[in-house]
């Protein structure tokens, strides 16, 4: 079994870089707005039917429907917060968390009663995988892993660099301070809810690549993401990047040691390790 | 007026008498009922979701097409839906609200084996009937008194014959891959015995359903360079697998049940992939009258073989009930048989049979999914199956045995 290790090693990676960007932008909702955000599931889906929408009905390449998948996930994340989870936020994090978790029923539904519930692939060419000596990797999950990659590299520039960034990473480290220095945090709540949601339907398109996709696609992805961002720290958008890869890995690579079919029990047993021993997680909570 | 304290002041007794009425009222509401409540329990939603609205639909038309006709022991039928969300916690919801609140004698069209195995319990307390489609073989082994009838060749017969399919077609190693389900296991043991009387390799891995990419299991389970693989799952995660498969560059043959390998999975994959595959299902009676009848009903040429199943339950249901004079679960389980099998005359509708009942005559219902024979735990005895062979991103018809 363990020459399968090398293999292994490599699914791990590509699934965690997939798995990071949900995990960026969970995180990053998180960081800005105090509370996890769970539609992060039913974002994931809308994503992943805009860009089906995109190459399938429109037969449009992959970059742009990566693009319509990003803006459309964004909207609906805007919308979504602003109609359901903005006004519920004065009564706590958990009533907004569990209010997430009913908008992402309702968000699903939807999906489900303009789609239906079939299983849909998108129109790419589909090709068999590449050998690199023992390991064999697939050309398509070679191009996602490099657009998670560009993106990962292109949110750390905007948070590094950018004015918005900057304002963001203010208001995650101390909203009344922010405020003060005449930030507005409401502005900067929905600039983080577009992006957030935006980089989720990425992330729901990229996997249904991969795949196929129906109206549960982003619901399967919820725990792993949920492990990534606790595991990394919540908030922390590095932590989400290192978090991902540490659940994707240690997913791909559980076949050593597991049954296959306990592959979910990395997830759950990250968080428990991660919560019992370093409840801030791996790189604490400071939003970057 | 005034109205002394104490004469709202309950007693203990009244407490208890208020408490007792609240707990019995399902059953009082029951009563009030004017007719006669069937329930169907179709996955609406979820992975079964291809299949539960037409399921639903064809055990509809029968019922409608009674009613119109004067109805069933001169009552009409109400007929409750309910979604099992392809999930076993939203199943028992939809089972107690069907039981509790609608109070319906029969619950027709679960699905997928581990709802069935979740809601039987509950309808065999309650004294209803449950009609399935469920094919894990660990269900009518339940101690279910009779409360269970399905029409769906159990999984030990539906392994065993695809099996010796594969065998047939000349495996010299062979490996079943497939999700946590009732009939995993089963699965496994079944092919393993006859891998083994015919002195070939096999290999087994069981994964975790929902998981959007199986590549690490697909490297596991082609360490034993299988040459004939069955898939064991349901339609979502067989599109993954097929896919990884064939990403990985595997030449030999693929077989598939035809609920996971539907027309909704040859859609969303290419035909490169799915080229060559096999399936195999229980085949309905295509030749019969009933088939024609449900055919008909749902305005398609062809019928899926769990449209055809609760098409059967529908009917069996009615005449069960017709023939015993009452549509309670105990007696629709009692004279199950009687109308199902025998000497009676062969009917393929229930308006046919209430028309013989009704003279005094004794019917043996021949549905659109087969014979419908029970045998004593409620499985159904003598059904054909069709083998396909995807060819161009369709189906076609390979053998049938």
């Amino acid at each position: 079994m363990l020459d399968l290790l090398p293999q292994f090693l490599a699914n791990g990676i590509i699934t965690g870089a997939l798995l990071a960007l949900p995990a960026i932008g969970f995180t990053a909702i998180f960081a800005v707005l105090r509370f996890p955000n769970f539609a992060v599931a039913s974002h994931a889906t809308v994503g992943a039917f805009a860009g089906l929408v995109v190459n399938v009905t429109w037969g449009l390449p992959a970059v742009p429907s990566l693009m319509s998948a990003f803006l459309v996930a964004g909207l609906v994340g805007v919308i979504s917060d602003e109609v359901a989870l903005k006004p519920l936020r004065k009564y706590g994090a958990l009533t907004t968390a569990i209010a997430s978790i009913a908008l992402t029923i309702v968000i699903e539904n939807i999906i489900r009663f303009f789609f239906g519930n079939d299983l849909r692939g998108y129109d790419l060419p589909l090709v068999r995988d590449i050998r690199f000596g023992e390991i064999r990797v697939n050309p398509q999950q070679l191009e996602n892993l490099a657009l998670a990659v560009v993106i990962m590299i292109v949110v750390f520039a905007a948070l590094k660099f950018t004015r918005m960034g900057k304002a963001m990473r203010a208001v995650a480290d101390n909203p009344d301070l922010a405020d003060l220095k005449g930030i507005d945090a409401v502005l900067v709540g929905r600039i983080v809810a577009f992006a957030g949601m935006g980089l989720v339907g990425v992330g729901g398109m990229l996997f249904g690549l991969g795949t196929s996709i129906d109206p549960l696609t982003g619901f399967r992805f919820i725990l792993p993401i949920f492990a990534a961002a606790v595991v990394g720290g919540l908030g922390s958008v590095p932590g989400a990047v290192v978090g991902a890869m540490i659940v994707g890995i240690g997913e791909e690579m559980s076949a050593l040691v597991l049954e296959p079919a306990y592959k979910s029990a990395v997830g759950f047993l990250a968080i428990v390790l991660v919560l019992t021993f370093r409840p801030r997680g791996l790189l604490g909570e400071r939003a970057y | 007026m005034t109205i002394s304290r104490l004469t709202f002041a309950p007693s203990r007794r009244t407490v208890l008498a208020g408490a007792a009425a609240l707990i019995a009222s399902p059953a009082i509401l029951r009563a009030q009922s004017d007719g006669i409540t069937f329930g169907t329990l179709t996955p609406l939603t979820g992975v079964g979701g291809t299949y539960g609205p037409s399921m639903r639909d064809a055990a509809a038309s029968v019922f409608t097409a009674v009613s119109q006709a004067g109805g069933l022991l001169g009552q009409q039928i109400d007929l409750v839906s309910e979604d099992t969300q392809t999930n076993p916690e939203a199943a028992v919801r939809a089972v107690r609200k069907l039981i509790d609140v609608d109070g319906v004698s029969v619950v027709i069209g679960t699905w997928a084996s581990s709802i069935t195995t979740a809601v039987a319990p509950l309808c065999w307390e309650n004294g209803v009937m449950l009609f399935t489609v469920s094919g894990a073989d660990s269900i009518t082994r339940l101690p279910h008194m009779g409360y269970i009838a399905r029409t769906q060749p159990n999984s030990i017969l539906q392994i065993q014959v695809a099996g010796e399919f594969m065998l047939r077609q000349g495996a010299t190693g062979m490996a079943w891959i497939g999700p946590q389900t009732p009939f995993a296991q089963s699965s496994i043991d079944i092919l393993a015995e006859q891998a083994g009387a015919a002195g070939i390799e096999m290999e087994s891995l069981i994964y975790e359903a929902d998981k959007s990419t199986y590549r690490s299991e697909i490297d596991t389970i082609m360490r034993s360079n299988p040459d004939f693989i069955m898939l064991g799952g349901y339609a979502a995660d067989s599109t993954v697998v097929l896919r990884d498969i064939w990403q990985a560059g595997y030449e030999g043959r693929i077989i598939g049940p035809a609920y996971a390998v539907n027309p909704t999975v040859l859609e969303a994959l290419p035909n490169d992939v799915t080229e060559g595959v096999y399936t195999w299902e229980g085949a309905p009676d295509v030749t019969g009258g009933a088939y024609a009848n449900v055919r008909a009903a749902l305005g398609v040429d062809v019928v899926d073989p769990y449209s055809a199943q609760t098409y059967d339950h529908a009917n069996l249901a009615v005449l069960a009930a017709a023939a015993a004079g009452d549509a309670g679960g105990p007696a629709i389980r009692d004279s199950l048989r009687s109308i199902s099998q025998g000497d009676g005359t062969q009917v393929s509708d229930a308006l046919a049979g209430l028309e013989v009942l009704a003279n005094g005559g004794s019917v043996n219902y021949t549905g659109a999914s087969g014979p419908c024979d029970f045998d004593g735990i409620g499985d159904i005895t003598g059904t054909q199956f069709l083998f396909n062979q995807i060819s161009g991103g369709s189906p076609s018809e390979f053998e049938r045995v």
